[in-house]
């Protein structure tokens, strides 16, 4: 617990006062978020039991109302200042001198500094990957648990009630706490770099927004342990049903506030990084696509989040405080709620696959060795879909029972959009067109990408044609399609993000074998698994039923041993990061020879990423055109390196 | 490259149609699903097979050596190519979004004389209301006709759908949705609910049977003949075989206890069928297995527990589910309006039903 030993102290003058070194209870960490985290909930225990007791109200230990404020409000809080996430902003506020340029939790010096609250945004970016990959495993293995109930027609393991919890709590993890932080996370760790900065703009602030995405997790998962099990009601939580649940539900709405929170604060962080920390000479036209998907990306999240955060109040409102936002009763609306939902959670499926669009942008055009295809158009696009996907939400209730006339427009703009992610695909397919493709494992998760992206992206016109739709909706058709387009499409380019920066991240270099390995699996596995569902579905089995037609037992019983071989192709994934982190080869700095200004430093890369701030001079991607540069670098790397 | 497209372009095409992808339609309706679903899959075909086809041409063609570092040549795009899939790709979507808005004004058309049948859904039970208050627990529609239906419900978010007749609506509490169906040929289907509603969503069905317009006419007849016969809120039959109202009308004129009997357990099985009580419930008599909710074949140990009668658990579990809730079940998850949806006759005849001797097997 010594690392203010071992870290830079460059600016030390100014702060005569060096700060009193404090005890072990009082200092930030894991010891001091072990005894704040009670107390804090006890905090909050007693505002409901005095609150309750004046008001004259029975019972007065109402535990589910005292879980809810004390576990999941005041807890949380306990444990994010317990770890210290606040400190510096408390200082501040009381007036007490703060350590500016004290540099104390900036960069990792040893694999203890990942455990703790860190301002260097490539070890935020590490933080997220390897917290939203614990995630991603566990949201695996319960898909495992569901499809080995779905082998067989009839009840063989769980109850209907486990059944439904295990299905809604597979999405929740895997849209909330692994999609979407993981991209956050990858962006974390490459934006800066790409943009010629030192770091994010608020360091603190991106801190704070990677440990509130352990809360947000931890809540999904310990919803289990409520009476009565998760929260059973799918990803999408309708109301009405949503507030007649057992309690676990409210673990699905607290969570989705904490994940949601997290998210808006690293999306304007990107947002004010990006404007305002550019390199000299790194113009909006000069920037790699990374960074243009991350802008969109973060102008989706700051302005569409706020409205999951609403209707998870508001659901959970009708449940605790008995009012009728989505009851049908006092003139509540009940598809009110799925209007506000969709509002978000359509733009959220731009949000989970913008970003993967960038990385695919990077790793074409560096394994095709050739400029990408359409620089600016593909910028555009980015735009158009930005655009697009806030007038579209409503072709999720096709069958809802909305106002007929919104189903022609939402059809139209929705269509719409397959236009620019259209021009996307077809760049990148000239991009590839007479390039001297290198097809190492990143470059095979960009095509696998685009393979099944193309069936995602055509099954979703099926879905757009209303009356196709009215078909299809609620079926496993639809299962097909999400799962097409995020894991075939947001999975495969995390994956591809991975390899692609791993030597980057660790100065060492992955296994490739093993790489291509776990590819092929997984893209066999993921194919044979998903797209029988289109057929089941479009035959007429619904979704989310524990229990289904005999006749669908056969293609079932494929689907489910697929699902199982996709699931262990994940084993040879962790096992090739975990053994090449430990002890891979060398990397250097520039193994893929890309022109983007992270590789133009070390593997890892310096704390401080660049010694003078870099000047930009031309295009990213000029692959083949003699003598051209994207970056001139003064002076070079620093040349001290973490461990 | 473009041979490989073609070759992308036959698989695709012999899966599409080796596969029997829809099933095979049963209205009106799915007819012009079935057409939009094919004018979308040819285009889909056509683009699915560029993709793929300049993908694996170019993996074959232009892949290198992994020593090789030179670079390809730097294009940096092409204006007329950046145009053409710009636009080729708008005006086919634009075409797939005319012919789904003109099946859709089509399929939502219900003409001028449509049978209106009231649908309405509560948690885990169908129940359809015909003209002239007729309630049936299985849906009967008459071939070749318009059926119009109007649907609300009584609790969460339900979607009606029969996979062969295309069709789907969410039921939704609080207000009123309509689809129409124009089913084509007879026979018997599955009525599938497909909105997520609780712990019995995955068993929440009905039976559906097509007619031919006489048939359905006799049906209609004897089910009304049969509502009067046991009272205003009587009902239905459970199945096309047992016609309940001949019997029941018959023989409580007769007025002897054994005919009482008959016609109360008869309305008890009814009634059991059409509250939906077999969704959840494993019970003997009536052939269900379901495990959501606690098994009704022996209530002495229960019933005992409880500190009552059998029939009075059984009376006090309907009317108030979560006074005693069985280890092992959730309190909140059986529906609590039985005492209202159900008139007082049809509880007394589930409570004989349920909690009766038991009878001769």
């Amino acid at each position: 617990m010594t690392s203010t030993a071992h870290a830079p102290t460059h600016h030390e003058t100014g702060h005569g006062d060096a700060p009193r070194r404090r005890g072990l209870l009082m200092r930030p960490g894991w010891v001091r978020a072990a005894w704040v985290t009670p107390a804090f909930f006890f905090i909050g225990m007693y505002l409901v039991v005095t609150f309750r007791w004046i008001m004259g109200w029975d019972p007065v230990y109402d535990w589910e109302i005292i879980v809810l404020i004390a576990g999941m409000v005041t807890a949380p809080i306990g444990f994010l200042l317990g770890l210290g996430t606040f400190d510096y902003w408390l200082y501040w506020i009381s007036g007490r001198p703060t350590l500016v340029d004290d540099h104390a939790n900036h960069g990792a010096y040893r694999w203890t500094d990942y455990f703790k609250v860190n301002t260097d945004h490539k070890v935020i970016g590490i933080q997220y990957l390897v917290t939203t990959f614990v995630f991603f495993i566990v949201g695996g293995f319960l898909a495992m648990l569901f499809r080995a109930e779905l082998a067989e027609p009839g009840m063989q393991f769980f109850t209907t009630q486990t059944f439904n919890g295990l299905v809604s709590a597979h999405a929740t993890l895997m849209i909330f706490v692994f999609i979407i932080p993981a991209f956050a996370g990858l962006a974390n760790f490459a934006v800066p770099l790409m943009l010629g900065a030192p770091d994010m703009a608020f360091p603190r602030l991106n801190a704070l927004s990677f440990w509130m995405l352990p809360v947000a997790g931890t809540l999904f998962l310990a919803s289990f342990l409520a009476p009565g099990g998760a929260f059973a009601t799918g990803w999408t939580s309708y109301a009405p049903l949503a507030s007649e649940q057992p309690f676990g539900q409210v673990f699905f709405n607290m969570g989705v506030q904490w994940a949601g929170a997290s998210s808006i604060a690293t999306a304007l962080n990107f947002l004010v990084t990006i404007i305002t920390m550019r390199a000299p000479g790194m113009t909006f036209w000069r920037m790699p696509l990374l960074v243009w998907a991350n802008f969109t990306t973060s102008l989706l999240v700051v302005i569409a989040t706020p409205f999951i955060a609403g209707s998870q109040f508001f659901v959970m409102f009708d449940r605790v405080m008995h009012t009728s936002f989505f009851t049908p009763d006092n003139g509540g609306y009940v598809l009110g709620y799925q209007h506000i939902f969709w509002f978000y959670s359509h733009p959220a499926v731009y949000i989970m696959v913008l970003p993967g669009f960038g990385i695919i942008s990077e790793i074409i055009s560096v394994f095709s060795r050739k400029p990408i295809f359409g620089y600016r158009l593909m910028a555009i696009s980015l735009i158009g879909i930005l655009v697009l996907a806030f007038s579209v939400w409503a072709h999720h209730m096709f069958v809802a029972g909305m106002a007929d006339w919104l189903r022609i427009p939402m059809m139209i703009t929705t269509l719409l959009i397959a236009v620019p992610t259209g021009i996307k695909v077809f760049s990148w397919l000239a991009t590839l067109w007479e390039g001297k493709l290198h097809l190492n494992t990143p470059m095979l998760f960009a095509l696998g990408f685009i393979s099944t992206f193309v069936i995602g992206g055509l099954s979703g016109i099926y879905l757009a044609a209303v009356p196709i739709d009215i078909h299809a909706s609620d079926t496993y058709f639809i299962v097909a399609h999400i799962h097409y387009v995020l894991f075939g499409g947001s999975v495969f380019t995390i994956f591809a993000g991975l390899y692609y920066w791993f030597p980057k991240m660790t100065g060492r270099m992955y296994d490739e074998r093993l790489g291509k390995l776990h590819f092929w699996l997984t893209f066999v596995a993921f194919n044979a698994t998903f797209f029988p569902m289109h057929w089941v579905g479009l035959d007429g089995m619904p979704r989310r039923v524990a229990d289904y037609a005999g006749t669908y037992g056969a293609i079932n019983m494929v689907i489910s041993i697929f699902s199982f071989i996709l699931g262990a192709s994940v084993v040879v994934f962790v096992y090739n990061m975990i053994t090449s982190w430990a002890r891979g080869p060398i990397a250097g700095s520039n193994p893929w020879r890309a022109m983007t200004i992270e590789w133009q430093v070390s593997s890892p890369p310096p704390v401080f990423n660049f010694d003078e701030i870099p000047q930009v001079v031309g295009s990213p991607y000029e692959y083949g055109v003699p003598g051209a540069k994207h970056v001139v670098l003064k002076g070079g790397a620093l040349q001290e390196t973490p461990a | 490259m473009l041979g490989i497209a073609g070759v992308a372009g036959v698989i695709t095409t012999a899966i599409a149609l080796l596969i029997r992808w829809l099933p095979s339609s049963a209205s009106e309706e799915m007819d012009r699903i079935t057409f939009t679903y094919w004018f979308a899959t040819v285009i889909c075909i056509a683009i699915f097979s560029l993709v793929i086809g300049v993908i694996v041409y170019c993996v074959i063609a232009f892949r290198v050596q992994p020593d090789d570092d030179t670079d390809g040549p730097p294009i940096h795009g092409n204006t007329r190519l950046e145009v053409i899939w710009t636009v080729v790709p708008a005006i086919l979507v634009i075409a797939i979004g005319v012919v789904s808005a003109v099946v859709l004004s089509k399929n939502a058309d219900a003409g001028a004389n449509p049978l209106k049948i009231k649908v309405f859904a509560q948690q885990f039970a169908w129940r359809f209301v015909y003209p002239g208050d007729v309630r049936s627990d299985e849906l009967v529609m008459p071939l070749h006709r318009h059926v119009k239906f109007d649907m609300t419900s009584a609790d969460v978010i339900h979607s009606l759908w029969i996979p062969q007749m295309g069709q789907k609506q969410d039921v939704v509490p609080g207000i009123q949705t309509e689809i129409v169906i124009t089913p084509t040929r007879t026979g018997t289907f599955s009525l599938i609910c497909t909105e997520l509603c609780g712990l019995g969503h995955a068993t929440m069905r009905a039976p559906v049977r097509v007619l031919e317009p006489a048939a359905f006419q006799t049906w209609l007849t004897k089910q009304r003949a049969s509502s009067g016969g046991g009272g205003a809120t009587g009902g239905a039959t459970t199945g096309g075989e047992t016609s309940g109202g001949e019997t029941t009308g018959g023989e409580t004129t007769g007025g002897t206890t054994t005919g009482e009997n008959a016609a109360q357990a008869q309305l008890g099985a009814k009634t059991f069928a059409s509250a939906g009580c077999g969704s959840c419930h494993e019970f003997q008599k009536a052939g269900t297995d379901a495990q959501v909710g606690p098994s009704l074949d022996d209530l002495t140990a229960a019933a005992q527990k409880a500190g009552e009668s059998v029939p009075d658990y059984v009376r006090e579990s309907i009317e108030d589910p979560n006074a005693v809730v069985t280890e092992g079940y959730q309190p909140g998850v059986m529906p609590q309006n039985f005492k209202d949806s159900l008139s007082s006759e049809e509880i007394d005849a589930l409570v004989a039903y349920v909690g009766g001797e038991e009878e001769s097997k």
